[in-house]
């Protein structure tokens, strides 16, 4: 009975973030898109490669440190790891300190030491948790003490030089950097993991320790394993830290903590365990991003960091209100798909990009970056005008018009075929909606280039014509 | 701890022996210093009912457990494995100020021999006493380790057992402690406060602002603390809706208040963030080290944390409110099905933390004289260690003030000691980051899942 069980949860925990229903995702989903396309209004340029690329920059080590938390919090017993932010900072000194006195040259070498350190520091709390059976959270709170003390002792001030083969890689000008592809192998990774018994058996045990023990899972070795998965996470957030401030800091490393709790809530993980992902995560430390950057955005002058602040506490506690709402959300909706709410709000914040890629450039306006201290007007109104229309924008609509339709469509037909497919007796309908969004890329990169080339012949035109 | 255990006739006439001992030897040395007689008197009587409750309190634990197991391995055998961890710490201390004194020049002095035999002594007592007390062994052991490294540090330090540095020992642990009131109230529940240290800081910020503004400063005072008490019944409220995501909604609205106190002070002013002012003559007089009460020469805010704790403690101890939050705390299933409201408790508890919380930031702003948000920022993990080191479980439903007022003077004592022996900084960080796990692994440490089930 438990084996084919297992096989099948397995099995169905392949695509946690596809046909199966999560709706704690809808938050952090919703939060993404309003953020970004608020961004995208308020200032064009993020959606260069340059502004992608910095965007991955300061991200990743943030997104690292949460799916570092994320590992242990779903192994239960309310495992929230405080001391996640001082290990990276931690690895972080060492790693400079290492370097200054002629060790660890090649690359292999650091990215063995970071996993390693952090492994073996998490596999050390495990077995504290396991054997001393003190609450983890008091086990992180020391660590964090003790770890943020230390780090100032081995670094006292910020300093020292990143090893060089990591020079370029926190310039962020292009959107391919070795930051990416160590982002995407870390999720990639989690991905591959969670096809395993492994996770189903982590899974099990963070939401019911007593029912994982007496169905016989091997609850010693699932809560090492996590902490080692933590560890080597947190290795490569240290690292891409690394990168980014390509120096040692010894007490910015210890700010992530707060930040990746922040960040993994935010991505609808559940502190108590047994609950988290990796899509969550990441959307949850991006959102955290966006609203910095969002803020950064405008400028308030002296209080610019009281803003920030400000909002950052106030979004929180929101969407966690929010949250409140996805009981009712789910009595309403049976099989809420992420995927294909994810799908719909893309096209609607594709069109804003569009929007203010093209339409502000059309239109000649520099960006919309204020320049004087807060006035209330114009943070109000600021984001959303537009300015007089001139002729080509009027042409480029009527253009564009067929297009918006096209798009209109094709959600209509997702959305109807989410409906049918819901109400028969099929559970998951991925391979349609992988179409249909496969669909949509082509279409709009057709879109692009078309609309590139025209501008191309038409911005002379124009200026000839003014 | 209601009724003490009756003692046989030889060991109470032998236990008064000793109290007498005691007390003559106490009033021979007062007398040969010249103390006043009053206070040889008083001396004398507080030794002998010390120690006769002392004596018929410790010796009761013993008289327990009478039978002994017959089977199993011999008793050496058994003493091994009752007492292996304490035998293998023991050795590890001789071992490593055997390794400290050959390779230290001057480590092997007489101080340092009594400090290891204290130590050793504490050790041996906590493990070998502390196995009795099955109540209070949290506070049992905080004690110990307070008397351990209290006496460590007046031999070993100059200057340490010194009335000015316990008077400046006391003003800290009180700052600490007002501040942990809260924090040990909501553990009591099974939540978190992580909002303390922002509301510490907006409002020492807000306080001087207003007077600042022209508020006379006790309307000033009133209203911070009102403040203070509105933002606890709010996260108080968040926190009952998000049942279990107390941590992260406390910190969310930590991060709003310091946002927004900071905005609102620093319109119209060129500093951001600080504020300028003021302080009044009494407000400061309430928290400096140089203040007095009713003319003696402490700082009113000892009293005021003194009462404050007495008031706690034989509230929780005594009234139907503080049973209730126990009750409460360890099953809240079982709690609200007689009657008591879940929510009405916990909005309480947060009202008086964010209270207190005020409350301490007012206090500090006496004692530093200049508004600064950053005030609380070590109060976040202090309260918290203070809480845990004392013996409050997270969990809730067990502990009490009273073991916070001890892991208070325990944290307070220990970084005292350090900076006395000429650690900076980051090392207390991080020796007090080793010393939370050991001393929370003597008492607190969960069944394993084996017997849960």
């Amino acid at each position: 009975m438990t084996a084919p069980q297992a096989a099948t949860d397995a099995k169905a925990s392949i695509e946690p973030q596809g046909g199966r229903s999560n709706p704690f995702l809808l938050m952090p989903i919703s939060l993404f898109f309003a953020l970004l396309a608020f961004a995208v209004l308020r200032s064009p340029n993020l959606i260069t490669s340059a502004g992608i690329g910095s965007a991955i920059i300061v991200a990743t080590p943030l997104i690292l440190a949460t799916y570092a938390l994320m590992a242990s919090v779903i192994s239960g017993r309310g495992t929230v790891d405080l001391s996640i932010g001082p290990l990276i900072g931690f690895i972080n000194v060492t790693l400079i300190q290492l370097h200054g006195a002629g060790y660890l040259g090649n690359p292999i070498a650091v990215f063995l030491y970071a996993m390693l350190a952090g492994a073996l520091y998490q596999f050390l709390f495990s077995l504290i948790v396991i054997y001393v059976r003190v609450q983890p959270i008091i086990v992180s709170l020391s660590g964090y003490l003790a770890l943020s003390g230390i780090n100032l002792v081995i670094l006292p001030r910020p300093g020292g030089m990143a090893p060089e083969f990591m020079a370029e890689w926190g310039y962020g000008t292009s959107i391919f950097s070795p930051i990416l592809a160590i982002l995407v192998l870390a999720s990639a990774a989690w991905l591959l993991f969670t096809a395993t018994a492994f996770y189903t058996h982590l899974r099990l045990m963070g939401s019911d320790e007593r029912a994982a023990y007496t169905s016989g899972v091997p609850i010693t070795t699932v809560r090492i394993g996590a902490h080692l998965i933590s560890g080597c996470f947190a290795g490569l957030a240290s690292i891409c830290f690394t990168a980014l401030i390509s120096s040692g800091d010894p007490s910015q490393g210890t700010t992530y903590t707060l930040i990746a709790v922040t960040a993994l809530v935010l991505g609808g993980a559940s502190l108590a365990g047994g609950r988290g992902g990796v899509f969550g995560s990441a959307l949850g430390a991006v959102n955290l991003y966006l609203i910095t950057f969002c803020l950064s955005s405008f400028n308030f002058g002296a209080v610019q960091s009281f803003v920030t602040n400000l909002a950052y506490g106030t979004i929180l506690v929101v969407s966690l209100l929010l949250t409140l709402l996805i009981p009712v959300i789910q009595r309403r909706i049976r099989n809420f798909s992420p995927l294909l709410y994810f799908v719909v709000l893309s096209v609607v914040v594709l069109g804003i990009i569009l929007h203010a890629t093209y339409d502000y450039a059309a239109l000649g306006t520099a960006g919309l970056v204020l320049t004087d201290p807060v006035q209330m007007q114009a943070v109000l109104v600021g984001p959303l005008e537009i300015g007089v229309v001139d002729a080509g924008t009027e042409a480029l609509r009527l253009q564009v018009a067929p297009m918006v339709f096209g798009v209109l469509i094709l959600i209509v037909v997702a959305i109807f075929l989410r409906l049918a497919v819901g109400q028969s007796s099929r559970k998951s309908i991925g391979p349609a909606v992988t179409v249909i969004l496969a669909g949509l890329v082509l279409a709009s990169a057709l879109f692009i280039s078309q609309e590139a080339k025209r501008q191309t012949k038409d911005v002379p035109a124009t200026e000839a014509g003014n | 701890m209601d009724t003490l255990p009756k003692l046989s006739l030889p060991a109470r006439i032998l236990g008064l022996c000793i109290a007498i001992v005691l007390t003559l030897i106490g009033a021979g040395f007062g007398f040969a210093q010249g103390a006043s007689v009053q206070i040889i008197i008083l001396s004398a009587i507080a030794t002998m009912a010390l120690f006769t409750w002392g004596w018929r309190y410790v010796l009761g634990q013993f008289l327990e457990d009478g039978q002994e197991a017959t089977d199993g391995p011999t008793p050496l055998g058994r003493a091994w494995l009752a007492y292996r961890w304490p035998l293998l710490g023991l050795a590890l201390i001789l071992l490593a100020f055997i390794v400290l004194s050959l390779t230290v020049e001057g480590f092997f002095n007489i101080w340092n021999v009594i400090s290891l035999i204290i130590l050793l002594a504490i050790l041996i007592l906590t493990r070998t006493l502390g196995r009795q007390f099955q109540q209070n062994r949290s506070a049992f052991i905080g004690i110990m380790v307070l008397a351990g490294l209290f006496s460590v540090g007046s031999m070993n330090i100059e200057g340490f057992a010194s009335g000015n540095n316990i008077k400046s020992m006391l003003l800290f642990a009180s700052f600490l402690g007002i501040a942990s009131i809260g924090q040990t109230l909501v553990a009591l529940l099974g939540g978190l406060d992580l909002s303390i240290p922002f509301i510490i800081g907006a409002a020492n910020v807000g306080l001087l602002y207003l007077m600042g503004l022209g508020v006379p400063p006790w309307l000033a005072t009133i209203l911070v603390l009102a403040i203070g008490a509105l933002l606890g019944t709010i996260n108080g409220l968040l926190s009952y809706k998000l049942q279990g995501q107390a941590l992260i909604v406390t910190l969310g609205t930590g991060f709003a208040i310091s946002g927004g106190v900071q905005i609102v002070t620093s319109i119209g002013s060129a500093y951001g963030g600080n504020v300028f002012g003021t302080v009044p003559a009494w407000l400061s007089n309430i928290s400096a080290m140089n203040g007095t009460t009713f003319g003696l020469p402490f700082p009113p805010v000892i009293l005021i944390w003194g009462l404050i704790a007495l008031i706690l403690i034989l509230g929780l101890r005594l009234t139907v409110y503080g049973r209730f939050l126990y009750a409460l705390g360890v099953n809240r299933t079982s709690a609200s099905r007689v009657m008591i409201s879940e929510m009405r408790y916990w909005v309480m508890m947060y009202t008086l933390s964010g209270f207190f919380a005020a409350l301490t930031g007012s206090l500090l702003l006496g004692w530093s004289g200049g508004g600064f948000i950053g005030v609380g920022d070590q109060y976040l993990f202090l309260t918290l260690a203070a809480v845990v080191v004392g013996g409050t479980s997270l969990l809730g439903g067990a502990g009490g003030y009273g073991f916070t007022v001890i892991g208070v003077l325990v944290l307070q004592v220990l970084s005292s000691f350090l900076v006395g022996i000429g650690l900076n900084f980051q090392w207390q960080q991080f020796i007090f980051g080793l010393l939370i796990l050991p001393m929370v692994a003597l008492y607190a440490r969960s069944p394993h899942i084996r017997t849960q089930i």
